[in-house]
C-alpha cells in the first residue's frame, strides 16, 4: 500500500516535471501535501453552507461543498497572488484550480453573479456572459452596450471557442448536476471553472453571503464582509419591524400550468421571506425540495379567500391571468386587485430584475413584501421588485 | 345480429354513466354526495367553494374526458381502416406531431419571431389554432403523399418521418427559448383534461361533433375499404371521396383534441384494438359506437386515477393513459394470440 503511494507520488512528480514548461516554468518547490500548515478561517461565514475560505500560509483555499443539490465532491481552489504563485507550485490534482488574485478578467454565467461584481466595484473585470440580454443592472448594461462584454451564447451550450479566445482568469459557472460539457472543456483548457452554488443555499441571507466568495476572488474580503453586514443588519431590522404587527394577512403564491398549481413549499426561501415578513403563507407548513404541485381543487378550497397573491408565475396583467384560466377570477385576491408580481420589473433588454438582484439583496425583497403586506410599517418605502398586477 | 350486441352496448352504456358519476365524485378534496347533487341546482353566483369545483371544474373535466377518449378512439379506428394497418393512429401518422409543431412555434418561436407572437402567446386560443393548423397541415401532406404512393406502409413511414422532422424543429426552437417557454411547452406535452372552461368546452364540443358527423358519414366507405380498394372500386364506391371524408373526420377529431387537451398518448392506437378483441367484428356500424363507449370509459378511468383521489397531487394524464393502457393491449393480444383486424 505504502509502496503504491510512493510510486504514485513519484509518477505524479515525474508528470509534473514533464509538464513544467506548460506551467509557465514555476520553480519546483514542492508544496506540502500532508498536514498543511495550520489553517485558520480568515473570513467567517455565518449563513452560507456551500463554500468556505481558509488561509494556508501565503495563499487561500476556497472550498465549494455543495455546488448543486446532493453533490458528492468538494471542490478546492487555490487563491494566490501573482508574486506568491511565482514562488511555489502545486501538485497536480491536489486542487481543482489555481486562481491568481485579484482576478482581472472574469466570465460569469448567471445574472445572480452580476450584482456581486457591481457591489464590489469590479464590473470592469467582466469580459463575457452567456445571454447578455438578461442583464439589467445599469453599470453592467452600459458595458454590454459599449461592447465590452462578449456574448457567449447560452449557458447550457456555451460558445466554447469564444470563451477560450477571451482567456479569462476564471469562469464562474453553475451546474445543475456538474455535467456541463462546455464547462468541462474549458476546465481542460486550463481555465479554472468555479461552480457557484449560491442557488442551493437554504436561506435568503445565506444566498446573499456569497458576495464574500466574490470578495475573496478580488482580494476584497473586508469590503465584501462589510457589504454583507449592512445587508444582514437591514434584513434583521426589517424582520424585527414586521414582528410588531398583530394582523397577519393570508397569502398565496404561484399559478397554474394547465390544471396543476405550482407554488413554493414551506421550506423554500420564498416561504422564508413570507415568514420573516410575518404573513400567514397558507402553505407554510409544507416541506420538500422543489415547488409544490397541487391540484386546482385543493388550492381553490384553501386559498380562495386569501388576502394577497404574490408572484402569479409570469403573467404580466390581470387580463392575461384571466385569459389563461377563468378560475383565477374566483379568487378574492383577484377580485380585490391584490396581486403583486416582480415579473414586470425588467431591465432595458427584458431581463427580470428580481432574478438578477433579488438574491444579492434579500433586504430589499423582504421590505417589498412587508410594504405590500403591512403598508403602515414602511410608509416612505417604495417597493423595488414587486409591483401590483394591473 | 342486433341481439348479439345489444347486451354489450347496454352494459357499456351503464358502465359509462356510472364511471362518469364516479369521476365527478372523486378528486383532491372530498365533497359530500349532497353537495354534488345540490351543485347542479344552485345558481352560478351563489355557489360555495365545493359547488364551484363540481360545476366549473369537475363536470367540464369529465365531459372533456368523454370527448377526448371517444374522439381519439374513433380517429384511431378510421385511420387503421383507411390505411389497413393496425399500427395507424394519430401519433403514428404525425398528426399529433403536427399539432406539437404548431404549439412549439407559438410558445417557443415567440422569442425568435418576437413582437406580435409574444403578445398573442398568452391567450389559450393561440395554442388551439396553432395545434389545429399544424395537425391539419401534416394530415394534408400525408394525404397528398398517399395519392402518389400506393403503398400504405410507405405512408405510415412517411408519417413517422414527419414526426422526426417535427421533433428536430422543436429541438432547434427549444435551444433558443427561455426557461419559462420551455416549461410551458413541456406542460402542454403532459396533456390536461381539466384546463377547459365552459365556453372553451362549447367550441371543443362543436368541432368534435362535426368530426363525429363526418365519421358516421364515412361508415359505409370504411366497411367497403376493408375489402380492399380494388374490390371497393368494383362495388362502385368513390374511393377518393371516401378517403377525403375519412381524413377530414380524423383530422377534425385528432386535431381539436390535441389542441384542447394536449397530445394524449396511446388511446387512439389502442382503443380500437381493445374494442375489436371484445366485439370481434369488422362492421363499422358496430365498431364505431363501441369504440366511442370504450374510449370514453377508459379515459374516465385514466382521469380518475390521474387525480389521485384524496391527495393534493395530480399525475400527468398522458403518463396514465400509457401506463394503464399499453399493458392492457399486450395482455389482450397475448391472451388471444392474434390481432383481430
Amino acid at each position: 500500500m505504502l509502496q503504491n503511494k510512493t510510486f504514485l507520488l513519484l509518477l505524479l512528480s515525474a508528470l509534473f516535471f514533464l509538464n513544467c514548461k506548460e506551467d509557465k516554468g514555476i520553480p519546483g518547490k514542492l508544496p506540502p501535501t500532508q498536514n498543511p500548515p495550520t489553517q485558520k478561517v480568515s473570513s467567517t461565514i455565518a449563513y452560507a453552507e456551500g463554500f468556505s475560505i481558509s488561509t494556508v500560509s501565503d495563499f487561500k483555499v476556497l472550498k465549494i461543498n455543495n455546488p448543486w443539490p446532493n453533490a458528492e465532491k468538494t471542490y478546492r481552489y487555490v487563491l494566490i497572488s501573482k508574486e506568491e504563485a511565482a514562488k511555489r507550485s502545486f501538485m497536480k490534482g491536489e486542487y481543482d484550480g489555481i486562481i491568481i488574485t485579484p482576478v482581472k478578467r472574469i466570465v460569469v454565467t448567471s445574472t445572480t453573479h452580476i450584482p456581486a461584481l457591481e457591489l464590489l466595484n469590479e464590473e470592469e473585470t467582466l469580459i463575457g456572459f452567456p445571454g447578455t440580454d438578461y442583464v439589467s443592472s445599469e453599470k453592467t448594461r452600459q458595458r454590454i452596450d459599449n461592447g465590452n462584454v462578449r456574448e457567449l451564447g447560452k449557458n447550457e451550450g456555451l460558445n466554447t471557442e469564444v470563451l477560450l479566445s477571451l482567456n479569462p482568469d476564471v469562469v464562474i459557472g453553475f451546474g445543475v448536476d456538474g455535467s456541463s460539457k462546455s464547462l468541462n472543456t474549458i476546465n481542460k483548457a486550463r481555465i479554472p471553472v468555479i461552480y457557484n452554488g449560491d442557488w442551493v443555499e437554504k436561506s435568503p441571507l445565506a444566498k446573499a453571503e456569497w458576495i464574500k466568495f466574490f470578495g475573496a476572488l478580488y482580494n476584497k474580503t473586508a469590503q465584501a464582509d462589510s457589504i454583507f453586514k449592512t445587508i444582514e443588519t437591514d434584513y434583521k431590522a426589517a424582520q424585527k419591524l414586521a414582528q410588531t404587527v398583530s394582523k397577519r394577512p393570508t397569502v398565496i403564491s404561484g399559478a397554474m400550468h394547465k390544471d396543476v398549481w405550482y407554488l413554493p413549499n414551506g421550506t423554500s426561501t420564498e416561504a422564508q421571506f413570507l415568514k420573516d415578513a410575518n404573513v400567514d403563507y397558507l402553505y407554510a407548513d409544507t416541506k420538500g425540495t422543489g415547488s409544490l404541485a397541487l391540484s386546482f381543487e385543493t388550492v381553490f378550497e384553501k386559498a380562495k379567500s386569501a388576502d394577497l397573491w404574490l408572484s402569479p408565475s409570469y403573467y404580466p396583467t390581470m387580463d392575461a391571468l384571466k385569459q389563461a384560466n377563468t378560475h383565477y377570477t374566483q379568487f378574492d385576491a383577484f377580485k380585490n386587485n391584490a396581486i403583486y408580481t416582480f415579473s414586470n420589473t425588467t431591465g432595458k433588454t427584458g431581463g427580470v430584475l428580481y432574478y438578477e438582484s433579488g438574491l444579492a439583496r434579500p433586504d430589499l425583497v423582504l421590505k417589498d413584501i412587508i410594504k405590500i403586506c403591512h403598508p403602515e410599517l414602511l410608509p416612505e418605502y417604495t417597493p423595488y421588485f414587486f409591483k401590483p398586477l394591473k | 345480429m342486433k341481439n348479439k350486441y345489444s347486451y354489450s352496448f347496454l352494459i357499456l352504456t351503464i358502465l359509462l354513466l356510472v364511471l362518469f358519476c364516479v369521476n365527478i365524485s372523486l378528486g383532491s378534496i372530498s365533497i359530500p354526495f349532497k353537495t354534488i347533487v345540490s351543485s347542479f341546482f344552485t345558481a352560478t353566483d351563489s355557489l360555495s367553494n365545493q359547488e364551484y369545483i363540481i360545476q366549473n371544474y369537475r363536470l367540464p373535466k369529465a365531459i372533456t374526458a368523454v370527448l377526448v377518449g371517444s374522439g381519439l378512439g374513433i380517429s384511431g379506428l378510421l385511420m387503421q381502416t383507411l390505411f389497413r394497418n393496425p399500427l395507424a393512429g394519430p401519433f403514428v401518422l404525425g398528426i399529433t406531431s403536427g399539432a406539437s409543431l404548431g404549439v412549439a412555434l407559438v410558445i417557443l418561436g415567440s422569442s425568435i419571431f418576437g413582437g406580435f407572437l409574444a403578445t398573442f402567446l398568452l391567450t389559450k386560443w393561440s395554442l388551439v389554432i396553432a395545434a389545429s393548423l399544424g395537425s391539419f397541415l401534416v394530415l394534408l401532406l400525408v394525404l397528398i403523399v398517399s395519392s402518389k404512393v400506393r403503398d400504405t406502409m410507405a405512408i405510415l413511414i412517411i408519417g413517422l418521418m414527419f414526426g422526426s422532422i417535427t421533433s428536430a424543429i422543436v429541438s432547434v426552437l427549444s435551444y433558443f427559448s427561455s426557461a419559462e417557454q420551455l416549461q410551458q411547452y413541456i406542460f402542454w406535452g403532459f396533456g390536461s383534461l381539466g384546463d377547459l372552461d365552459w365556453s372553451e368546452l362549447q367550441i371543443f364540443a362543436f368541432l368534435y361533433s362535426l368530426g363525429i358527423g363526418f365519421s358516421i358519414l364515412s361508415i359505409k366507405g370504411l366497411n367497403t375499404l376493408l375489402l380492399g380498394e380494388n374490390y371497393a372500386k368494383s362495388l362502385g364506391l368513390n374511393i377518393k371521396q371516401s378517403r377525403l371524408l375519412i381524413i377530414i373526420a380524423t383530422s377534425l377529431l385528432a386535431g381539436t383534441i390535441t389542441a384542447f387537451a394536449g397530445p394524449i398518448a396511446f388511446i387512439g392506437l389502442a382503443i380500437p384494438h381493445v374494442t375489436r378483441q371484445v366485439f370481434n367484428t369488422s362492421n363499422h356500424k358496430i365498431l364505431l359506437p363501441a369504440v366511442f363507449l370504450f374510449g370514453a370509459i377508459i379515459m374516465l378511468i385514466c382521469d380518475s386515477i390521474a387525480q389521485l383521489p384524496n391527495t393534493d397531487y395530480l399525475l400527468p394524464i398522458n403518463a396514465i393513459t400509457s401506463l394503464i393502457g399499453a399493458p392492457v393491449v399486450v395482455w389482450l393480444l397475448v391472451r388471444q394470440r392474434k390481432m383481430v383486424f
